[in-house]
């Protein structure tokens, strides 16, 4: 994957963050503001949505992968754990 | 969107999904023969077939797949849009097809992420689970002829909620603030008698929102609630929409060695996307730290249908250890009860135990 892939898959999320919330705000988020509780407020039924929207653009089950969903910390650590699952795609 | 009386809506046309809806399964994870059709929902579709109410399908599978639901069920379908594009687009395409408005479409779907963008998209049509769609019969919305106090009930909160989902899209703000705004009333109190029927139901109808995946007789949790070492909560919800009355429930284990275990966390998906489970989530770990429990444990099965279980558990800061998924589906997540507790808004109310 080349370094633009890289950014355009945080773009991309930003994105699919501001289209499941409703929040166009989020758009402009900083990449390591916590998604659970006071940061983004992510719940269940937008975490549901988001995921959903990860698995149908980049085909990363993140759920079935991620025991306790560490990779939602943020948008910066969801994009990385797309992105480790994109390169090993590739080789 | 004036939020119309529920009562005057009139279903002309319900579309099914078929994937563990209509069929008790997925049709293309089938080796050899297909799953069977599933015997209640196909009795629904029968009936309101009956009334005079148009039957369609809308499915992600080939289009062989509506001939062989066509096959197994022995209905007639009105039109039947089998691909792998949206929902939607699919249920537009059928609503232009038959000449039917959207506000008189039912839509029934097990799967939550689908629901929620036809319900996103096309805000008229009436979602519904499949557990919903079992009962649709006895609504006044497919059946204006009989109404009962229980069936205007229902179709009553529907619309509610369909008036909630649309001042949820157009708020814009935090989920907190929108929460604030609608007048979000969550009261958390001691089950009682009078609730065993409600909490029974609960735990045979709730999936997204379910931490056990095992129903509980109305005898065990009777049982439950009369045990000094257990204790069972249940949650009531409201807001400036409407009341939903009890959507869920928290069975807890006191067992004395310093770790309180929430055996069963289960929530209405009624209930989803409004702050409850994560209020009932903090308020455990409340009154775990105050009987003197220095972690909160919650056995949850793992499934690819809970995985907003999941979310709400991994926001309030449970994790589990990773690969310690067992046998029987079930992982172990855990959190400590030192240190700041999850936040507990100042709209939950909680009543003092017996």
């Amino acid at each position: 994957m080349t370094g633009d892939q890289a950014r355009g898959v945080e773009a991309e999320l930003r994105e699919v963050l501001a289209e499941v919330t409703g929040r166009p705000d989020l758009r402009g988020v900083p990449a390591e503001t916590p998604l659970f509780g006071g940061g983004v407020g992510l719940d269940s039924l937008a975490g549901t949505l988001l995921l959903r929207q990860v698995q149908r653009r980049f085909g990363v089950d993140v759920a079935a992968e991620d025991l306790n969903l560490d990779s939602l910390e943020s948008l910066s650590t969801l994009a990385a754990f797309i992105k480790e699952r994109l390169s090993g795609d590739i080789r | 969107m004036t939020g119309d009386a529920p009562a005057d809506q009139i279903i002309k046309c319900v579309i099914w999904d078929i994937d563990n809806t209509l069929l008790n399964g997925v049709y293309l994870e089938s080796a050899g023969e297909p799953p069977p059709a599933d015997p209640e929902l196909a009795g629904v579709l029968h009936e309101l077939a009956g009334r005079g109410i148009l039957q369609a399908l809308a499915s992600r599978n080939p289009p062989e797949a509506a001939a062989y639901v066509r096959s197994v069920t022995g209905a007639d379908f009105a039109a039947a849009e089998c691909g792998w594009g949206s929902k939607a687009e699919a249920i537009a395409r059928i609503a232009a097809d038959l000449d039917v408005q959207a506000d008189a479409i039912a839509f029934v779907d097990d799967d939550m992420v689908e629901r929620a963008e036809v319900a996103a998209a096309l805000a008229d049509v009436l979602v519904l689970t499949p557990e919903d769609a079992a009962e649709a019969a006895d609504w006044p919305q497919f059946s204006p002829v009989v109404v009962t106090a229980e069936a205007r009930r229902r179709g009553q909160l529907y619309a509610e909620r369909r008036r909630r989902q649309e001042a949820a899209q157009a708020f814009g703000g935090s989920r907190d603030e929108f929460l604030r705004q609608v007048g979000t009333r969550i009261i958390i109190g001691p089950a009682r008698a009078g609730d065993l029927p409600r909490l029974h139901e609960l735990s045979v109808r709730t999936h997204q929102l379910n931490s056990s995946g095992q129903p509980v007789t109305e005898g065990e949790l009777a049982r439950l609630i009369g045990s000094a070492r257990h204790q069972v909560a249940t949650l009531r919800l409201a807001d400036d929409f409407g009341d939903d009355g009890l959507v869920g429930a928290a069975i807890l284990a006191r067992n004395g060695t310093g770790v309180a275990t929430a055996q069963l966390l289960m929530m209405s998906c009624r209930a989803l996307g409004r702050g409850a489970l994560d209020a009932l989530l903090a308020w455990l770990c409340r009154v775990a730290a105050r009987a003197g429990a220095v972690q909160l444990a919650v056995p949850c099965v793992v499934t690819d249908r809970n995985v907003p279980m999941r979310l709400a558990l991994a926001a309030a800061g449970l994790r589990a250890e990773p690969g310690s998924v067992a046998a029987d589906g079930r992982a172990v997540f855990t959190r400590s009860l030192a240190g700041g507790l999850p936040h507990l808004p100042d709209w939950v109310n909680v009543e003092a135990s017996q």
